[in-house]
Order: structure tokens, then sequence, then C-alpha cells
């Protein structure tokens, strides 16, 4: 190597270098901060969390009951995130080939285009082969599983207010088990629940009914987001299980579409579903 | 039902129009989805209106609601504050969502997959401006960058995809950051929500020391990515120049506004809040003059506009920043803080309405680079335009943009420069002011007469080609905001008293009024009128240089900048870095 090379590489990382000392001296302050932990919200916790939430689980406590107008924000940007991605799947092979091959005459791919490494994505995104990536042992294992691991995913879903899980969790393990059974159902199997239409009104159900869920608090519990399940005479912890089991059919409907979508299902089967224009 | 019952509609109302819009997407196929969509679209663009209209009197008062969500213990739960800045961001971001999603119904994106997410992205304007709680701040700022992402990849221009994922990338990483000053607060005070955090702070030696001050940087600069100041905007220009005319505008409109906005929640609590604004006001003035000389360089007529947008908020954040070191209570930071509302409320009308007169004529002619399309009124006439509403609309936002009165881009320059003058960013700020009437002058040839020795526009040559008739949806999202800037402009003055009048509600201690402190400037004086003519006359002196040998020449250097992916977080962490450094040492 010439110094002339070392150098120029040691001038290419240089960017690199100055962020990574830059951030790292910002940061480290705020990892060594050594007053005495902040006890308040833990000590409510402690004391009232079971009573006022009704929730054994703290952390479904919380992220349902005194913090759930987060947790919806968080389900948004799942929502919106999963249909993104199932948007751009849908267009992907026409646009990106128009992206990264040609130029517009009337407006010059942006430097930033060029900069991010236009050759490696210039090839037509690789398509998956049914023939060969399906396996007898893939078919057997996944669709003798996908059963059971919807029933755990329910599990998860169901308890959460009692132990360790909840609708996210459970979600995720249901969009498993739904993928498994995708992974091991063949063509025309007795299940609708790997079919990407049923599984979009799944998610756009679970999300009105969230939304729903939300609003009822105006009108039959005290304000946004109470207890509406209270005010009619439930025990308190019902709100959360009711949240739990919306959320969990909506990121299981959700991630187990988009997962159905990654298997190139989606355009054969419901190709005016997706298309966004 | 009391106010504080139904406050949530401006929020929960779009985000039950995205659910219908959702079932109209799962379950249509037939007659109904149209219906339903149009539905979502009324129940989350139209009925917020309702909640505005029956919050108005309480925060004319200089009231405000606010509360615990849920009605949960103060120590865990999100608090939120509806007051007049609340209501002026709502104001801002429903007008223009609102004549963005009519002009899509003639320009696409259409289906109900955009109306939904469309629906989110209004939802989260909402949210982030009424939040009073760092975390929830978070949440609304990742909804609203998620819903951006997936609007600006729903262009079908070329490098629409890389552009989301740039900006999805630099302001991921941000969020990191984010997160991390939360942490930091949340370490020293125990509490989320901002009054919390504000008088665990103030209880600690120090206001918390190093760990506080950094946690305030890491929150502002991750905030200033979004609201894309030097040198944090590297993401914007791309994203929206190659988003749906719509979406362009709702993004350069609203979007990188409400979270300034909302900061000024934060910064106006916080100890060292103020110092924090002064560096972005800093920073936003010399926004305001580079990214114009950039925006005159450009080629593409969308690419400049996202230039402007980035100079414009320049003007907004100068003037903002200094509100916020001078505070909100003194008489020249309510006339700056009002001045900065207001550019930016005009702001969103009149760039908002550039983007859909723009769009549509460049959509007609088929042609978006600046130096090639002329004659585009007579193309638009072709296209079955009988009355020349682009073209009309086109010059309104023009005018308004350059600051010519009577339009409201002229209030709201002379009321924010006025509370700025004197300082050398008054001087930025006038030369900026030189640079947008040149850079205005150049695009509005598009619509002048094609020379006969030029090259003539590509739709001359093949007069076979059928032209789409342009759509009456955009001719009435066009007619809308064009309305909207003059009826400002004219009804400024009043405008800028009800502004002042329901900041007094807004993010302070309860006491004085600030309508009383803030006055006003004369609008049509001699003074501000000679101050038009010199930025009209110094505009062409500029555009003409520009087209000399020499100008252009520079102007080619400017534009063909090397711009990298890894810039933008370099100049990310250089960002913090610099603003850890100033709020440490000054």
């Amino acid at each position: 190597m010439t110094p002339r090379r070392v150098f120029s590489a040691l001038w290419s990382i240089l960017p690199l270098v100055i962020s990574l000392v830059a951030v790292g001296a910002i940061l480290i302050p705020i990892f060594l901060e050594s007053t005495p932990w902040p006890v308040e919200a833990r000590n409510h916790l402690e004391d009232q969390g079971v009573a006022e939430s009704g929730a054994q689980n703290l952390v479904s406590a919380v992220y349902l009951g005194y913090r759930a107008f987060d947790t919806l924000g968080e389900t948004i940007v799942l929502l919106v995130a999963v249909s993104g991605t199932i948007g751009i799947i849908a267009r992907a092979k026409g646009a990106l080939a128009k992206g990264f091959d040609r130029e517009d005459k009337g407006s010059p791919v942006p430097a930033v285009a060029l900069a991010a490494g236009t050759t490696s994505l210039s090839a037509p995104p690789p398509r998956l082969r049914r023939a060969k990536t399906r396996t007898d042992l893939l078919e057997v294992v996944t669709g003798k599983l996908g059963p059971v691991v919807l029933v755990f995913g329910f599990y998860v879903m169901l308890y959460g207010h009692l132990s360790p899980g909840g609708g996210f969790q459970g979600g995720v393990v249901i969009a498993s088990g739904i993928v498994f059974l995708a992974l091991g159902g063949k063509e025309g199997a007795s299940t609708r629940l790997t079919e990407a239409g049923v599984l979009a009104r799944l998610e756009a159900m679970a999300f009105f009914f969230l939304v729903l869920a939300a609003f009822l608090g105006m009108f039959m519990g005290s304000g946004f987001f109470t207890n509406f399940l209270a005010g009619v005479g439930l025990p308190s912890v019902g709100f959360i299980i009711l949240l739990n089991i919306i959320i969990g059919l909506k990121v299981g409907a959700g991630i187990g579409f988009m997962g159905i979508a990654m298997l190139s299902r989606v355009e054969g089967a419901k190709g005016e579903e997706v298309n966004h224009d | 039902m009391s106010p504080d019952r139904f406050i949530f509609g401006v929020v929960m109302l779009p985000l039950l129009g995205a659910a219908i819009a959702f079932i109209a997407k799962a379950f249509g196929r037939d007659r109904w989805t149209k219906g339903l969509e149009y539905l979502g679209a009324f129940v989350g663009l139209g009925l917020p209106w309702v909640v505005m209209v029956a919050t108005l009197p309480l925060v004319l008062e200089g009231g405000a609601l606010e509360g615990v969500v849920g009605l949960w213990n103060p120590a865990v739960g999100i608090f939120y504050r509806f007051d007049g800045l609340a209501w002026m961001v709502n104001l801002l971001g429903f007008s223009v969502a609102g004549a963005a999603w009519i002009y899509s119904l003639g320009s696409g994106p259409k289906g109900p997959a955009f109306t939904a997410v469309f629906l989110i992205q209004t939802s989260a304007l909402a949210a982030t401006s009424m939040t009073a709680d760092i975390f929830n701040l978070f949440v609304c700022l990742e909804v609203m960058g998620i819903a951006s992402y997936v609007l600006i990849a729903s262009s079908d221009k070329p490098g629409s995809f890389l552009a989301a994922f740039s900006y999805l990338m630099v302001s991921g990483t941000a969020m990191v950051f984010f997160l991390l000053g939360i942490y930091g607060f949340y370490r020293l005070t125990g509490y989320l929500s901002y009054q919390g955090i504000a008088t665990g702070l103030a209880s600690l030696p120090n206001f918390g020391g190093v760990t506080g001050i950094l946690s305030l940087a890491l929150i502002t600069a991750a905030v200033a990515i979004r609201v894309a100041i030097m040198p944090l905007y590297g993401w914007l220009p791309d994203s929206h120049a190659l988003a749906p005319h719509p979406v362009s505008a709702v993004l350069s409109g609203v979007l990188i506004k409400t979270p300034l906005f909302a900061l000024s929640r934060v910064l106006l609590l916080l100890p060292l809040g103020a110092q924090a604004g002064e560096l972005m006001g800093y920073a936003g003035a010399i926004t305001a003059l580079v990214a114009v000389v950039i925006a005159l360089a450009q080629k593409d007529s969308k690419r400049l506009l996202a230039y402007h947008t980035v100079s414009q908020i320049g003007y907004v954040v100068a003037a903002w920043g200094a509100a916020i070191a001078v505070g909100v209570h003194t008489s020249l930071g309510a006339l700056l803080m009002a001045g900065a509302f207001l550019h930016a409320l005009f702001h969103a009308l009149f760039k908002g309405l550039l983007f859909l007169s723009v769009g549509t004529a460049t959509d007609t002619a088929g042609e978006r680079n600046v130096y090639q399309l002329r004659g585009a009124g007579r193309i638009l006439g072709r296209a079955g335009e009988r009355f020349p509403v682009t073209t009309l609309t086109f010059f309104v936002a023009a005018l308004a943009i350059t600051a010519m009165p009577p339009m409201n881009g002229f209030a709201s320059k002379t009321f924010l420069t006025y509370g700025l003058k004197g300082t050398w960013q008054y001087s930025l700020l006038f030369a900026a002011s030189l640079g947008t009437m040149a850079s205005f002058i150049k695009l509005s040839r598009i619509f002048w007469p094609p020379k006969k020795s030029t090259l003539t526009e590509p739709v001359e040559t093949n007069p076979d080609k059928p032209m789409d008739p342009v759509h009456p949806a955009r001719k009435i999202a066009q007619g809308l905001l064009a309305l909207a800037c003059i009826g400002t402009g004219l009804g400024a003055p009043a405008l800028f008293a009800l502004t002042t009048e329901l900041f007094s509600s807004g993010p302070r201690a309860a006491g004085t009024t600030l309508g009383a402190l803030a006055r006003a400037p004369q609008l049509y004086s001699v003074d501000t009128l000679q101050t038009t003519l010199w930025i009209l006359i110094g505009g062409i002196m500029v555009f003409l240089g520009a087209g000399t040998p020499w100008g252009s020449g520079l102007l080619r250097v400017v534009r063909e900048r090397p711009r990298s992916f890894r810039g933008l977080f370099v100049s990310f962490s250089l960002g913090v870095a610099g603003l850890s450094a100033w709020l440490l040492f000054i």
C-alpha cells in the first residue's frame, strides 16, 4: 500500500471516527450519572398498580393501562410499517428497476441515491422459487407445528395480564404460527388463515376496534381512553384483556400478512388488495 | 359533554377515519369501497373542525384543557395540554391536509390505503401539538415519521424509495438519540411529563449537571432533524421533491413545523432551554440564506421548491429561536413568537399551493426542468383549463413567498423581521429575501411564453399526444389555498392579534396576558414598502446576476456539490456535538 492510499483510506474513515467520538463523548456522561434513582413511579406501581389496573403483570398495567395512549401509537407504527412494506413489495419490481436503472431526464437521480450503492441494488430482487425453497421436511414440520404455535400465541395473548406476555408478544407468536401454516400447507389446504385477504380484513377490523375502545371511554367511561368496561360494571382488568386481544389479533394478522407477502403469495392471490394506487 | 371529554377528537377522529379507510381497503372491491373511503376522509378531515370550533371560545379566553390521558395518577400517566398553541397548530394541519387530500383526488396517489396513511399522519400532527409528555412526544414523532416514509415511497418517481429510505435511516437514528435523551431526564427526575421534568430538574443541584444538558441537546437535535435546519436538512430536498404533490404540500407545509412548536413547550419549561433556542435561531438565520442560494441553483422545479422550504423554515426558526431566547413573556418575545407562528401558517398555505400548482403545471406539460419548460399556461389551456386557475394560483403563491403586498407572506415576513431588526440575523434574512425573489422570477419562467430560438417544450413537438385534462379536484384545492393566501394576507393584523391572544394560554405559567404585550407593527408604512421595493430591485439584480456566465458557473458548483448518504449521519453527530458544546460552555 502506498502512503497515498493509506492516507486516502484514513481520510475516508475520518468522518466515521469523528462521529463516533462525538457521540461517545455525549452518551458516556449520561450512562455514568450517579444521582440516586428516582423512586416515585416505582413506589406508586408497587403500592397501587394492581389495585388500579387489576393486572397482576405490572408491565401490562403500564403499557395497556397507564400509558395505553403510547401503545396505541406504537400499534399504529406497526400498522403503517406493514402497510408500507406490503405496498413496496407489491410495486418493488417495477419501481426499483425504474429508480435504479433509468434516469429520469427531468430530475437527475439524487446524489444521495448514487452514494448509497446503486450498483448493488440494481439487480432485480431475487424471487422466491417454490420448488427450490420447499422440502418435504420443511412442509411436514411446519405444518404440524403451526397449530401448536397458534395455540401458544393465543395463550400468551390471553394471559398477558397475569404472566409475562400480552398482545404484542402473543401477536408475533400468532404471526409465526400463520407463517408456519403457510409454509407447511399445500395448495387448497383447509385453513383460510394463510390467505392475504383474510388477514388484511382481520387487521383492519382489529384496528377499528382498537380505535373504538379508546373512543368509547369518552361516552361510556369518564374520559378519553378511560376504562369503559368499568363504566358498565365489569372488573377493571377486563379492559386490559380486551386490549390484549385486539392488539394480539392486529399484530398477528399484520405481521402474518407481511410474512405471507414476503413468501410472494400476495401478488398471485390478492394482487388488487395491496395495490396502493 | 364537557370539552375535556371530546378534545381528543382531533387525534382520534382522523384515526377513526383511517380505520374506516383500512376497512374499505380490506373488504373492498365493490361499489361501497369508494363511499367508505370518502366517509373515512370526511370523518378524519371534516369532523375535527367541529371540535376546533367547539374549543375556540375556551382557548380565546386564554384557557387550556390539560390533564392525564385516561385519568390515571400523574406520577405514571401521560399529560396532555390543549391550549392556544395546540389550537393554532391544528388549524394549520387540518387546513393544509384537507386541501391536499382534495387535490389527491385529482392527481393521485389514490385509494383507501393512501387515505388511511394520510389520515394517520394528520392524526399524529394533532397528537404532537397537544402532548405534554416527552415519551408521548417520541411516539407521536415516530408515527408521524413512519407515515411520511410510506407516503414518500408511494410516489412513482424514480428515486422516491431511496429518498424515503434515507429519511427513514437518518430520522430513525436521531430518534434513538431522542430516546437516550428521555432516558437521561427520566434517570434524573423520574418523570416523563414536561412539567415533572422541569420541577425535578429544578430540585437537583446545578439542574442535573452535565446529564441534564446533554439530554436536552439530544432531544433538541433529534427534533431539529425533523425541522430540517442547517446542518441537519440533508434528507429533505429529495423526499419533498420526489413525494407525490399533495404529500409534498403537507410535508413542507405542516410536517416540519409541528415538531418545532411541540419543542417550544419543552424548551420554555426546562433550564437552558432558552440557550438551546438561541442557537437554533442562529442556525435558522444561516439556513434561510444558504438554502436559498442552493434553491437558486436548482433545475428541477420541485427540488427548487423543496430547498425553499428549508429556507423559509429558516425564517421561522430564526424568529422562534430569538423568541425563546428572550422569553415569550417579554413583548419582543411575544412579537417574535407570533411572527414565527404566522409565517409557519402562511408558509404552509403558500408553499402547499406552490407544490400543488407547480405539480399541476409540470404534470400536464410532462416536464419538470425549469430551463426547459416554457408556456405552461398555454399547455394547461390546451389541456382544457379555460380559466387559468393554475397560472393565477401559482402567481398568488409566488407573490406570497416573495413577500409582496398584499399577500400573506408580506405580512408575516414584516412581523417576523420587525422583531429581529438591528441584529445580524436580520441582514441574513434580508439577503435571503433577495434570493427568494430571484429564484421565483426564475421559476415563474415556466409560465412565460416560449422563446422562438430556444428549445420548445416537449409537448409542442408532438401535438398528437393526448393530454390529460386537469382534474377539477386539483383546481378546487388550488383555488381554496389561493383564497386562503389572499384572505390571510388582508386579515393579517387581525390574525396577529388573534395569535398573540391564543398564545397567551401558551406553554407558560399563568399570569400576564400576552396579547396586551405584543403590538402588531404597522404593516403598510413607508418603511416596509421601501424594504419591499429594495427586495424587488435586489431580487431582479440577483436574478440577472445569476444569468451571467460567472453567476451560472457559481450556481453549477453549488448544484453539483458532493452530497452523500453518510454525510447525513456525520452532520447529525456534529450537530449534536455542537449543540452540547454550546450548552456546556456558554
